[in-house]
This record gives C-alpha cells, structure tokens and sequence, in this order.
C-alpha cells in the first residue's frame, strides 16, 4: 500500500490525502446535510477516516481524525461556521467521534503492519529455503568428487605396490576427472555469485558472434569428442557490442549442456541470426527435449534434467540467464517440431557499429 | 623431450603444493629447476643464476607478479611464463603487455604447461638466428620470402594487411599475442585500442585460410586477452 512509496514524499502524500478526504467529506455532507440526521454526517467523517487509515500511515489518520471532529463541528453544529458549542451534549459526540476514528486508524495501522511482516517473512522464508536448498546440493556435489580423490589417492599411497598397472592409472584417472569436475563446479558457483551480487562488469566491445562460437568450441575441445556440430553463422552477420568473456562463457554452458543432454553421436547445431535489432544466437540439438512446461524452469538454480552422464551443478543455465540479462537481452528454450531442444538467446544492438578502415586491397 | 638440453628454470611461486607438482613434472621432462617463494628473491636468483625461463606465478606475498616482469625486462630478455587465475584476464593481459611470454591459467595441466616452455625456448634460441624462410602448421604454408600463402596445394590471394598480420602471428607462432601487441605492430601505435579491427581481419583470415572458420584450427582465440597461431 503505502510501503511501495519512499518514506518522505508518502508522509507528505498521507497528510495532504487526510486533509483532502475530510474536505471531500465535508463537501458531500455540505451538499446533501438538509437530507441528513447529524449521526449520519459523523458516518460519512468516520468512512473517510477508515479510508486515510487504509491508504497511509498513523500520522495522517490521526490528522484526519481531529480534522473531522473540528470541521463537524464548524460547519453541521449549531452555531453555523463557528468553533463554539451551545448544546453542551455534542461534546459527548465530538469525545465519541475522536475515540472511534483513533481506534479505527489505530487498528488498521496495526493491520497493515502485521500484512508488511508477514510478506517479510514471506519473501525471507523462500529465500532461506533457496539458500538451504542450493547449500545442501553445493556440499553434495563438492564431497562427492572430494570423496572420489581422496579415496583414490590414499588407495595409491597406502597400497600401490600391490595394485597392477591399469588399476593404478585407473585411480589418476578418477583423480583427474574429478579435480576437473571439481574445478567446474567451484567457477559455476563463483559465477554465480559474481552475477547474483552484482559484482559482474560487462565489458563491451564490437565482436564477431563467429570468433566467441569459435573460442567456445575449441576450450570444450575433448569434451566433444567426435560429437558432429554444425554451425551456421552468416559472413555479413554484423558485430555485436558484448563482453567476450562472459559471452564465450554462455555459449560453453549452452553446448556442454547439450552434451549432457543427449546421446553421444547426435548433432548439436549452432546458428545465428541478424534483424533490425540485434542478433539471435542459437544453440538446438536432437536429444528428447524438455518435459512440457519446463521450458521457463530451466533457467531457474538447482534445476537438474536426468542427465545421462554426470550430475552437474544446476547452474549453467542460470548463469546463462544471468549474463544475457546483464547485456540487456533475453535467453528462452523451445521444444523442436523435429524433436530436440534450442536454447535461443538475443544480444541487442542500439549503437551503430564502428567504421573499419577502407578495404586494403 | 630432447630439446630443452636441460634448460634451466626459475620458479618464482610461493604455494608450496604448486613448487612440488611442478618440481617432480619438469625434472621429469629434464629441466634443472631453481625455486623462490618471494618476488625480490626471484629477482636475485634471476640475476645470479641467470635462467633459460622464468615462471612467475602472478599472486606472490611481497611484490605484485606484473612488477616482478617489468623488474625483469628492464635488463634481461629471458622468456618469462605467467602463473594466473582463471577470470582475471586484465591481470594476464597486463603481465602480457609487461613483458610476459606467455601464461597458463590455474588449475592447468602440465602438458599444457610444456607445450608454452617449448614454444617460449624456441623463440628465444630462433631469435639470434636469420628467420625461416617459411612457417607451415597443418595444411597452412607461408611463403615469407616470396609473399606467398598457401592451403594445401592451393595458393590463397591475401590484401596487404591480412598478410601483415599474419606475418606477425607466424613471427610470434605458437605464443599469445595481445590485441594491443597486434594492433601496434600492424596497424600502428594510434590504433592501438580498436580491437574491433583486428577482430574483422581475423574474421577473414580465417575465412580464407581456415576448413571452418567457426571451428579454427590456426588461428586461435583467447577471449578477453588476445590470439594465438598455433604451431604444432
């Protein structure tokens, strides 16, 4: 109600709304008081006091209060347009009516203050259970290649000797992996906390879409092993303004997510496209898609498909989300007619794109 | 690995589990290795032992790894390879522009590791040597004496500046460039801050000289910092 005003302008809003609604009120009762007992009149103040209440904070209720007994008594209580009171028992009212716009405008403060704490607690209460839910999947995912290393190194330290060749280069292999999957859980998570704080600069400078698919595809390198991927990026498509690191990093999540996704020999397909506004990059395979409906959940943290090979963090995508965001675009993900999934995202473009030096040849 | 005839190297690296992977990694590999945990030690040894490389991890205790570099440069030409975090390429893009050879970002590999000493040795012994005539890596060859550019069998028409640039990669093949490193050498000292240039002509360099421009093999991006012209 009043909360969505910063606290200066509304106390001033509040008091100006208490002396405009007890002069509404006053004018209402003005136009219609031959029609009307004096009771009745006292009900019309008593309605505008309720609405002051509902709609500001204590201070003006108070002031709407007072205002209304006092302008009852100038304009409905004989005499006429005077504060002076022949008929002593209109005291007794004016006490009456003060008493109860008070306790009105005391207890629908109290209402409105026991609503903010309940959101409060409200928006608290889910962010504490995001935050135990993501801490509670971070410790799992953090021990179980910890337990993987440590069990694999000490197995080498306390009985190497006895193992055979291929069980020990078994065990560093198992080292190795996991340290990698370790180190890509700890960047997700610090990538996450960087965009989540705000902490994220974007630095934008004028790049060809080509040279970031380019750099994404080649640090994947073995990770996509003999994985066919086709790319379809226009020579004229124009340069767009974006921070090459954060942008190299979306389309490495995009394509590792579409590794994890879908069986080892199928396509993953890379596009991008150019209109008015800016470009649309597109990263789409031939896995079984998204269950129906989760097509904006997957973007959210700890989101988790049934991965065939390997649990990752719950957070690429949420990061994907994040650095999009953070260049002013937007990231969606759509079934396939054909079958599959695109994770489509869009850069936009305002500024016109920088002049290049005449053609050389 | 016979090439590096027992070179000597100086570890400059205060996280004592990184001198113990790296001592037991490049003696295997055959290298003699001097360690120091702190910057001015490093300086010291690097003066009095006079190393073949230098590895300089960028986060020491007492002097920042970028102040440790240009210390260095101010008197030797030793190739130096930066130890630094993944995520802070400004700092690697300053140690670069220091002086720095080359980096490798933490966690890393040791065949990666390796793969940069090799490329930074080379460079230093090449460099009291007349130039090669021609660079080939892959399916890509060029022709420096005759100014001719090759794809296979297939000879590859370049402008003025595509070719500048590219001799300049195959110059510094196989190490990192910086865009402002390439910007001043082809274009200028003026332009050293349109990268947006660089990154158009590279886009056609690899459209003329890459199977799939999307997909180099050649002509490498390191995002945020630079490129690099692979040559193995």
């Amino acid at each position: 109600m009043s909360s969505h005003v910063s606290p200066l302008p509304a106390d001033w809003a509040g008091y100006g709304l208490a002396v405009m609604v007890v002069s509404l009120c006053t004018a209402v009762s003005w136009a219609i008081h031959s029609h009307l007992e004096l009771s009745n009149i006292i009900m019309v103040y008593l309605l505008g006091v309720v609405g002051v209440s509902a709609w500001t904070s204590r201070g003006p209720s108070l002031l709407a209060s007072v205002l209304s007994v006092l302008a009852f008594d100038f304009f409905f209580v004989p005499p006429y347009l005077s504060f002076t009171v022949l008929d002593s028992q209109y005291l007794i009212t004016f006490a009456v009516m003060l008493v109860v716009a008070l306790v009105i405008s005391t207890l629908a403060d109290r209402i409105r203050r026991q609503a903010e704490a309940a959101r409060a607690a409200q928006v608290s209460a889910e962010t504490e259970r995001l935050r135990n839910a993501l801490l509670s999947s971070v410790s799992h995912d953090l021990r179980t290649p910890l337990a993987s290393i440590t069990g694999s190194a000490s197995s080498l330290l306390e009985s190497g000797e006895h193992l055979d060749a291929v069980t020990r280069r078994e065990l560093l292999q198992a080292i190795h992996e996991e340290a990698d999957r370790l180190n890509r859980l700890v960047q997700d998570l610090l990538e996450m906390t960087r965009l989540e704080s705000g902490a994220v600069i974007v630095r934008r400078e004028w790049h060809p879409i080509e040279e970031l698919v380019g750099a994404a595809l080649g640090r994947l390198g073995k990770r996509l092993g003999a994985r066919p991927v086709l790319t379809r990026i226009p020579a004229d498509l124009p340069l767009v303004p974006l921070d090459g690191v954060l942008i190299e990093q979306l389309l490495i999540n995009l394509i590792d997510n579409a590794l994890k996704y879908t069986p080892e020999t199928s396509p993953i397909e890379i596009a991008a496209f150019g209109d008015d506004d800016g470009v649309m990059v597109e990263v789409a395979d031939r896995g079984p898609g998204l269950p129906p409906g989760d097509e904006r959940r997957v973007f959210d943290k700890l989101y988790r498909g049934q991965a065939k090979a390997g649990r990752g963090s719950g957070l690429g995508l949420a990061i994907c989300r994040g650095i999009v965001e953070a260049h002013g675009g937007r990231i969606w993900a759509e079934n396939r007619s054909e079958g599959g999934v695109a994770f489509r995202f869009t850069l936009p473009v305002k500024e016109t794109p920088p002049s290049i030096p005449p053609g050389d040849d | 690995m016979t090439d590096n005839e027992e070179a000597l190297v100086l570890l400059i690296e205060d996280e004592a589990q990184i001198r113990r992977f790296l001592r037991a990694a490049l003696g295997a590999h055959g290298y003699r290795l001097v360690e120091s945990t702190t910057g001015e030690d490093g300086l010291v040894q690097a003066a009095t032992r006079l190393p073949d490389l230098v590895i300089v991890d960028l986060g020491l205790p007492d002097l920042d790894g970028v102040d440790v570099i240009r210390k260095l440069r101010e008197w030797a030409s030793v190739p130096i390879i930066v130890l630094s975090a993944r995520g802070q390429e400004r700092d690697k893009i300053t140690a670069l522009d220091a002086g720095a050879d080359d980096y490798v970002s933490k966690p890393f590999g040791v065949g990666e590791l390796l793969a940069r000493m090799r490329v930074a040795l080379r460079h230093a012994s090449s460099a009291k040597e007349p130039d090669q005539p021609t660079f080939t890596v892959g399916d890509l060859k060029v022709d420096l004496a005759h100014r001719k550019v090759f794809t296979g069998d297939k000879e590859v028409h370049l402008t003025p500046i595509e070719f500048k640039l590219l001799t300049t990669l195959v110059r510094y093949a196989g190490k990192v460039l910086t865009h402002r490193q390439l910007l001043k050498e082809v274009w200028g000292p003026p332009y050293a801050d349109q990268a947006h240039y660089l990154r158009v002509y590279m886009a056609q360099l690899r459209r003329k000289l890459e199977a799939d421009p999307a997909r180099p093999r050649y002509f490498l991006t390191e995002p945020g910092v630079g490129y690099r012209l692979a040559s193995e």
